[in-house]
């Protein structure tokens, strides 16, 4: 083979050649790639991905597509667009359990209808809804020493903050709660049980003097006004019904109030100085705080710009503050709240569960109209537990009659008893409505269960609710001792003229935000 | 056939969830500083839709509005005219697209556009021009842009052009003055693909409304379309002549040079 004489083993190649080569496939492919041959056709765009609903070819219908509309201003909630994949779920809870989204008529006026509840970054997949968060805000008051940072803690917070902490569902954890905020540099925490207590005082007060007919403009229904969520849609939706609310405030407004007149005065403190916080398992509690109707310090001690409460955290905020100062929460000391305005009775702690604020009221209610103890089944109303959506009771009251209560929870069910009551065709004396599915124990702050979100986790915590109140001595809100306390040195009587300015507010209509959607036939 | 998709203003609530599917289906970036909804919406070349929040006065009353905006798709688009490159087509279905891979970067789109659609990467160091495709690749697989699909309201209709013409007039007539008497995009720069309807005056909603009725190619169409045969011929012209004054000039040297060799 080597010695092949055909076999070229030396290509001579000249240097011109060479170059005559290359400059030949120079020219060609400058030719060719101008011309458009060379070219890989390319685009921009439909790269990324859709969930499968979006995917269907033609005009198919999309059942579930799109997302609520969010204020860049809401107070409450707040979304990042960049952790949206347009599930869908966020309109669902909207539309179908609240009956916000979608009940109005389009075009919008000037407003983005919402009603703060949350339940929108509790049904979040990937948490693109969270609340507008006000860590930073509490952050700053902490460390400044000017301030002295009051924090108070709703009842339902309790039963379910441990379950960020690897706690059973509907663990018992209010000790720690109190500890916790300790460490984290709160100066004094108090319960919102005991407002709680006090918002049953006052109620109760305002309901008994609407069935004995000294209700003056106020008819009965009476409708419960501590849920932020459920007195927002009133003033959307029912704004006919305004009157009905009892203008007692929320829980959380009544103590903002008090600590910053009450309080300061009692411990000489410059209401200036005092920083409120609230840990609430809610979202529409930091809308709230912002309503001027509510701003009772400011009018109290004539400086326009006092706030009742600064700040609202959520269970879920908390929890995140908790964890990021690396306290072994479930191993805490039990902490005890702060006297004068930390002592509460069942009957304030029940106000977490749907159904609660009816059992206080009716427990207190019986008192003021007859003078004697509540009987035996006004301490375990079964009636109104449970997380039926429309629950009814009546209860006979000696010397008044039949007292005929409805507990609604979920917006969709309240809209079914409100209609009746707008027609006239109820007879019930005292409705309690409450925005979220199973009250204040699944509101919208409340932590991600874990176990599966629905009824099994509501049961749970309401359950714990129920045995604490039931192993309680004090389960009447008009026994509570810091409370006659309160009313003998510094309100005089329930609704009396200094609780009225206090613990009473009005409400705005806001029919002309928008225009209801008419009920279409099924 | 020309898809189009009809927006009725009227309709849209604000959500954003629009910008949302645009984002996902064409993988643009969120940006920091640049939002795609609200007040202060960007349009960018991550933004290929925006929805700006407008709070405008209708009958003497404050109303909010919410304008979606993107790539109005024009029936005889500036853009496509004026690129050299032939990096702007127009797609089988009627979406104006464009191909990297043909761009040179001069930017006459983006000069040409009387919308502003037509955006830069400026951040890049090898930059594309960017802007809305209307989902082309979407729309030739039979289903709707990601940004009609996802709207809650279904404020949007994607369909042919004169079916979506034919029901804005119906909604116009039917709506016993609820929009106002102008379908935006019938007509505006010769036609667009992107209809709209509104209750309140365009231009109050900050929308692009002093643009002519004809194609933006049409102004120059008269004069530029001459370009080729004028150098064609020309070239012809010269051709000629160079042939013929050669040829003269041969036959008057060789005559000469015939007479020179008589005389001798």
């Amino acid at each position: 083979m080597e010695d092949d004489p055909k076999k070229k083993t030396d290509v001579p190649v000249s240097r011109r050649g060479f170059l005559k080569l290359a400059a030949g496939a120079g020219i060609a492919g400058g030719a060719s790639s101008l011309s458009g041959c060379l070219v890989n056709e390319q685009k921009v765009g439909d790269s990324g991905w859709l969930p499968q609903q979006y995917r269907v070819p033609g005009n198919w219908p999309v059942q579930v597509r799109g997302r609520i509309p969010i204020d860049p201003a809401n107070p409450a909630i707040t979304r990042d667009d960049a952790k949206c994949v347009l599930c869908g779920q966020c309109q669902e809870v909207c539309e179908k359990i609240q009956t916000v989204h979608g009940h109005y008529e389009l075009p919008v006026k000037d407003d983005f209808i919402c009603i703060h509840c949350g339940q929108c970054s509790l049904w979040c997949p990937t948490a693109a809804i969270t609340e507008t968060f006000s860590i930073a805000k509490v952050d700053a008051a902490l460390a400044d020493p000017g301030k002295i940072v009051i924090v108070q803690t709703a009842p339902a917070t309790r039963v379910a903050l441990g379950e960020e902490f690897g706690m059973p569902v509907g663990s018992w954890v209010q000790g720690q709660q109190i500890s916790a905020l300790r460490k984290l540099g709160f100066a004094r925490v108090f319960d919102t049980n005991f407002s709680a207590d006090l918002t049953i005082v006052e109620e109760a007060t305002e309901l008994v003097a609407r069935i004995t007919g000294k209700g003056g403009k106020h008819p009965l229904p009476q409708l419960t006004s501590c849920c932020p969520g459920w007195v927002k849609f009133v003033e959307y939706f029912y704004p006919d019904l305004i009157p009905n609310l009892s203008t007692a405030k929320s829980p959380q407004q009544m103590m903002g109030a008090l600590i910053k007149t009450y309080y300061a005065k009692t411990g000489n403190i410059d209401p200036e100085k005092i920083f409120s916080v609230s840990v609430m398992p809610c979202t529409g509690k930091k809308f709230e705080i912002d309503r001027p109707e509510y701003h009772a310090a400011a009018r109290y001690w004539n400086r326009p710009h006092l706030r009742d409460m600064d700040a609202v955290l959520t269970t879920r905020e908390l929890a995140s503050m908790i964890k990021r100062a690396n306290l072994n929460f479930p191993e805490l000391p039990e902490g005890s709240y702060d006297p004068l305005l930390g002592a509460s009775s069942g009957a304030g702690l029940i106000f977490g569960n749907s159904g609660g604020v009816m059992e206080a009221a009716v427990r207190s209610a019986y008192f003021y109209l007859t003078g004697n103890k509540a009987p035996p089944e006004a301490f375990e109303f079964k009636k109104v537990r449970g997380l039926e959506g429309v629950k009814e009771a009546s209860l006979s009251i000696p010397g008044v009659g039949p007292l005929h209560v409805a507990v609604i929870h979920g917006l969709k069910n309240a809209r079914v008893v409100m209609d009746k009551v707008r027609a006239g065709n109820s007879r019930y004396h005292f409705i309690e409505v409450m925005s979220c599915p199973g009250g204040c124990v699944s509101g919208g702050g409340q932590p991600r269960s874990s176990t599966p979100p629905g009824d099994e986790m509501r049961r749970m915590r309401t359950a714990a609710i129920y045995q604490r109140d039931a192993g309680q001595n004090l389960r009447e809100s008009y026994k509570n001792p810091e409370i006659k306390q309160l009313y003998a040195n510094f309100l005089g009587e329930p609704c009396g003229e200094l609780a009225h300015k206090l613990l009473h507010t009005d409400y705005v209509s806001r029919a002309d935000r928008l225009q209801p959607k008419k009920p279409q036939k099924t | 056939m020309t898809k189009s998709v009809l927006l009725d203003l009227t309709q849209c609530i604000g959500c954003g969830a629009c910008t949302v599917a645009c984002k996902l289906w064409n993988q643009l970036e969120f940006a920091d500083g640049a939002p795609a909804t609200g007040e202060k919406a960007v349009k960018d070349h991550s933004n290929w839709t925006t929805v700006t929040f407008r709070k405008v006065q209708k009958d003497g009353a404050p109303v909010w509005r919410f304008v979606k905006e993107q790539c109005l798709h024009c029936l005889e688009p500036a853009c496509v005219s004026v690129c050299f490159a032939k990096a702007l087509q127009i797609s089988k279905e009627g979406a104006v697209v464009y191909r990297p891979d043909l761009c040179v970067g001069c930017r006459y789109c983006m000069l040409g556009c009387p919308f502003s659609v037509p955006k830069y990467e400026w951040q890049r160091s090898l930059p594309n021009v960017s802007k809305c495709q209307m989902c082309a690749g979407k729309i030739a697989q039979g289903e709707v842009p990601a940004c009609v699909g996802a709207c809650p309201t279904g404020a949007m209709t994607f369909g042919e052009r004169d079916d979506n013409l034919a029901l804005a007039r119906q909604r116009i007539e039917q709506g016993n003055g609820r929009y106002i008497n102008h379908i935006y995009g019938e007509k505006e720069a010769g036609g667009t693909r992107w209809l709209y309807l509104s209750d309140v005056d365009f231009s109050k909603l900050g929308m692009v409304t002093n643009v002519p009725e004809v194609p933006i190619a049409s102004f120059t169409d008269d004069y530029l379309r001459w370009t080729v045969p004028l150098l064609a011929g020309g070239a012809l012209l010269f051709t000629a002549l160079r042939h013929y004054t050669k040829r003269r000039n041969d036959i008057e040297s060789s005559q000469a040079s015939q007479k020179e060799s008589k005389k001798k």
